[in-house]
């Protein structure tokens, strides 16, 4: 994990003894988390967990109860205007302007940004996420990736050097969804630190150099996919009877490399250390029952938190 | 209907229901404008029934009493009361009175006499409907009040004199109302609807996320509907005037107050729209609440007509002076007991006060 106290400039945010809450309800408590500038970080996490909270007070939507935040050097306890001209916002909601063009709705927000000669910026924004063609098509004719690109593309007009995105694959197919990794990737190339909030694990896993793992408004964890996969290890599912899934169970108690086994209704998932290999476990199962076959695959969201339990 | 079919029906209706316990504010404003219509048809019946009418009567003698409380019963559209020729003279021409109704000293002798007799009716001729319900109410009173008596050989005339030297006909002066109503509507509901969308699509959010204050972009915004709005008022405006062919007396101050009005609804839209913050039900609010304040502006009648109360609570109101600065500038018509630059100082004050609220509650409402 990242620790907070290390040099300010290092980091793009820095969250120490972070709490929110929202009415009655904590959804943010004692977060403390820092993130490296010209990095993508994730923060991953289930639906509730306080993703979204957690981007709000980054952008000053929302203010903390307790802790202080730093974003880009200044410290942040609400809107802060000067800030806004270096971070860019995706939110969750494709909110856009239905009835203008993908042009009109961006010729707008560049307004906003007091951007000078803004037709040639947009051009070069649209054509760099492949929207050229939809220029003139109003938003509300897009696909839900389209216009989740169209929302990217705002919030890229100004060139900020902090990108901030709630979701940016919510709702679109897996093309659109490669495609834009494919961009947060070439904006990190440039020096762009981005932030992604998700709850898919493969998509921390591909897209990330850090991933904080929050819970219940707390962050867990906070490490690279690499180390987030080998707490959570691989899996190894096989299939048997139930019966012989618990024979098996019992047999690798003390295998050397098997982080936990699990009961499924197919039989049984052996996680194994990151490092570790399947064939003594597989070598095991063949001596002790019959099974009827088996797959490796990397642990999913679940399983990355019953690793983590633990810890939280 | 198979069993399973009648389920979606309960089902859809339960879902319904929670679906309106949980909008309180649509239901609230639903109902508020059922009501609105109540009000509306009281404020029609309550502004047509009671025309201030001065009576001077001159005669002592039992026939000027008894054709009094015929007049009385005959016509309902005049709230007669008796004063002295003075005070009723001040009060026509303040405004206070639709007509005065002088019976001569003469008219029992003539009466019992079978002589010719006149009876003179000074009338604010501000629209030709108040000058027909006496041509019509007249009349029919003095054939009722023969019958009564069984006088055969009756000879009473009215003579009409008009306060005003041209006559306006109600179409005509109804119209010209209507435009203020126009501009309420148009420029309330395109100012409303556009702020109120900003915080209904989740706009508002990345507008705050901007260096500039979200304050800016949306005065833009408001300021393109009262633009478009004003506009779209030429339509209407265009239909009066060569529809209808009202030309109005003084042109520039016609389209001067329109402008004002277009300008000062505009600026109430955007109050409702930061307030309600959802497009459909300030929509309607607008819609239900542009009838009412129609009515209990003068719109139909100078609102001086229609009582002490209801003219009080018509200055509530700025269609109120609205109405009254339009039908100067197009009739040449003093319908307000208050002069024009008075009627354009409220609603400029108005103006000023709309914005400096929208303006605030913008700047509190945007994060």
């Amino acid at each position: 994990m990242v620790h907070a106290s290390l040099l300010p400039s290092e980091f793009a945010v820095r969250f120490e003894g972070v709490s929110c809450r929202i009415g009655k309800r904590t959804v943010l408590e004692g977060v403390d988390l820092a993130m490296k500038q010209g990095e993508i970080t994730g923060i991953l996490g289930p639906n509730g967990a306080g993703k979204t909270t957690l981007l709000s007070i980054i952008t000053g939507l929302r203010t903390p109860h307790t802790g202080s935040v730093t974003v880009l050097g200044e410290r942040v306890s609400a809107r802060h205007p000067e800030l806004y001209r270096k971070i860019g916002v995706v939110l969750q909601e494709t909110a856009l302007y239905d009835e203008l063009t993908t042009f009109e709705n961006l010729q707008f927000a560049a307004s906003l940004y007091g951007i000078a000669a803004p037709r040639s910026r947009i051009e070069a924004v649209l054509q760099r996420l492949d929207l050229s063609d939809r220029t003139r098509q109003r938003v509300g004719q897009l696909s839900g990736g389209m216009r989740r690109r169209v929302i990217l593309a705002r919030a890229l007009l100004h060139s900020p050097e902090l990108l901030i995105i709630d979701e940016p694959t919510l709702g679109v197919d897996v093309e659109a969804r490669h495609t834009i990794w494919s961009h947060l990737r070439v904006l990190r190339s440039f020096g762009t630190t981005v932030i992604v909030s998700t709850n898919y694990l493969d998509e921390a896993i591909a897209l990330c150099d850090t991933v904080a793992v929050l819970r219940a408004g707390r962050v867990i964890v906070s490490d690279t996919p690499e180390g987030l996969v080998a707490r959570a290890g691989s899996c190894l599912d096989i299939e048997c009877t139930a019966g012989a899934g618990e024979a098996l169970k019992a047999a690798l108690v003390h295998t050397e490399g098997v982080l936990r086994t699990q009961l499924t209704p197919t039989g049984l998932s052996v996680f194994l250390q990151g490092s570790a290999l399947p064939d003594p476990i597989l070598r095991t199962a063949l001596q002790t029952t019959t099974i009827r076959g088996f797959r490796m695959r990397g642990a999913d969201l679940a399983e990355v938190f019953h690793a983590l339990e633990p810890l939280s | 209907m198979r069993r399973s079919d009648l389920q979606a029906v309960v089902g859809g209706f339960q879902a319904e229901i929670l679906q309106l316990r949980r909008s309180p504010l649509f239901v609230f404003l639903t109902i508020v404008q059922a009501i609105t219509f109540l009000l509306l048809v009281s404020l029609f019946g309550l502004t047509g029934s009671s025309a201030p009418v001065a009576l001077i009567c001159k005669d002592t003698g039992p026939y000027a009493r008894t054709f009094i409380s015929t007049l009385e019963s005959t016509h309902h559209s005049f709230d007669l009361k008796e004063m002295d020729l003075a005070s009723a003279t001040a009060a026509l021409h303040r405004g206070d009175l639709v007509g005065i109704l002088t019976i001569p000293e003469d008219f029992s002798q003539s009466v019992l006499f079978g002589k010719d007799v006149t009876i003179r009716i000074d009338i604010d001729n501000v629209n030709t409907d108040m000058t027909d319900d006496v041509q019509r109410g007249l009349p029919s009173a003095i054939v009722r009040f023969g019958q009564q008596l069984h006088l055969p050989d009756l000879h009473v005339r009215v003579v009409e004199q008009d306060l005003i030297p041209h006559d306006t006909g109600y179409i005509a002066y109804l119209v010209v109302s209507g435009l203020v109503l126009n501009a309420f509507v148009i420029a309330g509901i395109l100012s409303a609807t556009a702020i109120a969308r900003e915080f209904e699509s989740g706009t508002i959010k990345l507008l705050s996320l901007a260096p500039t204050s979200a304050f800016f972009p949306l005065a833009g915004r408001a300021a393109a509907t009262t633009v478009f709005a004003g506009g779209a008022l030429l339509l209407p405006l265009a239909i009066v005037v060569f529809g209808y062919r009202i030309v109005p007396v003084h042109p520039m101050a016609a389209v001067g107050a329109l402008m004002l009005c277009t300008a000062l609804f505009s600026c109430l839209g955007i109050v409702l729209g930061a307030l309600l913050k959802r497009t459909v039900p300030v929509a309607s609010l607008i819609v239900g609440m542009s009838l009412p304040l129609y009515l209990c502006s003068g719109a139909l009648e100078p609102e001086r007509y229609d009582g002490e109360k209801l003219w009080i609570l018509g200055h509530l109101s700025p269609v109120y002076h609205a109405v009254g600065v339009v039908q100067m500038a197009f009739h040449g018509l003093k319908v307000t007991p208050e002069s024009t630059s008075v009627n354009i100082l409220a609603l400029a004050c108005w103006l000023v006060a709309m914005l400096a609220l929208a303006a605030w509650l913008l700047r509190r409402r945007t994060p």
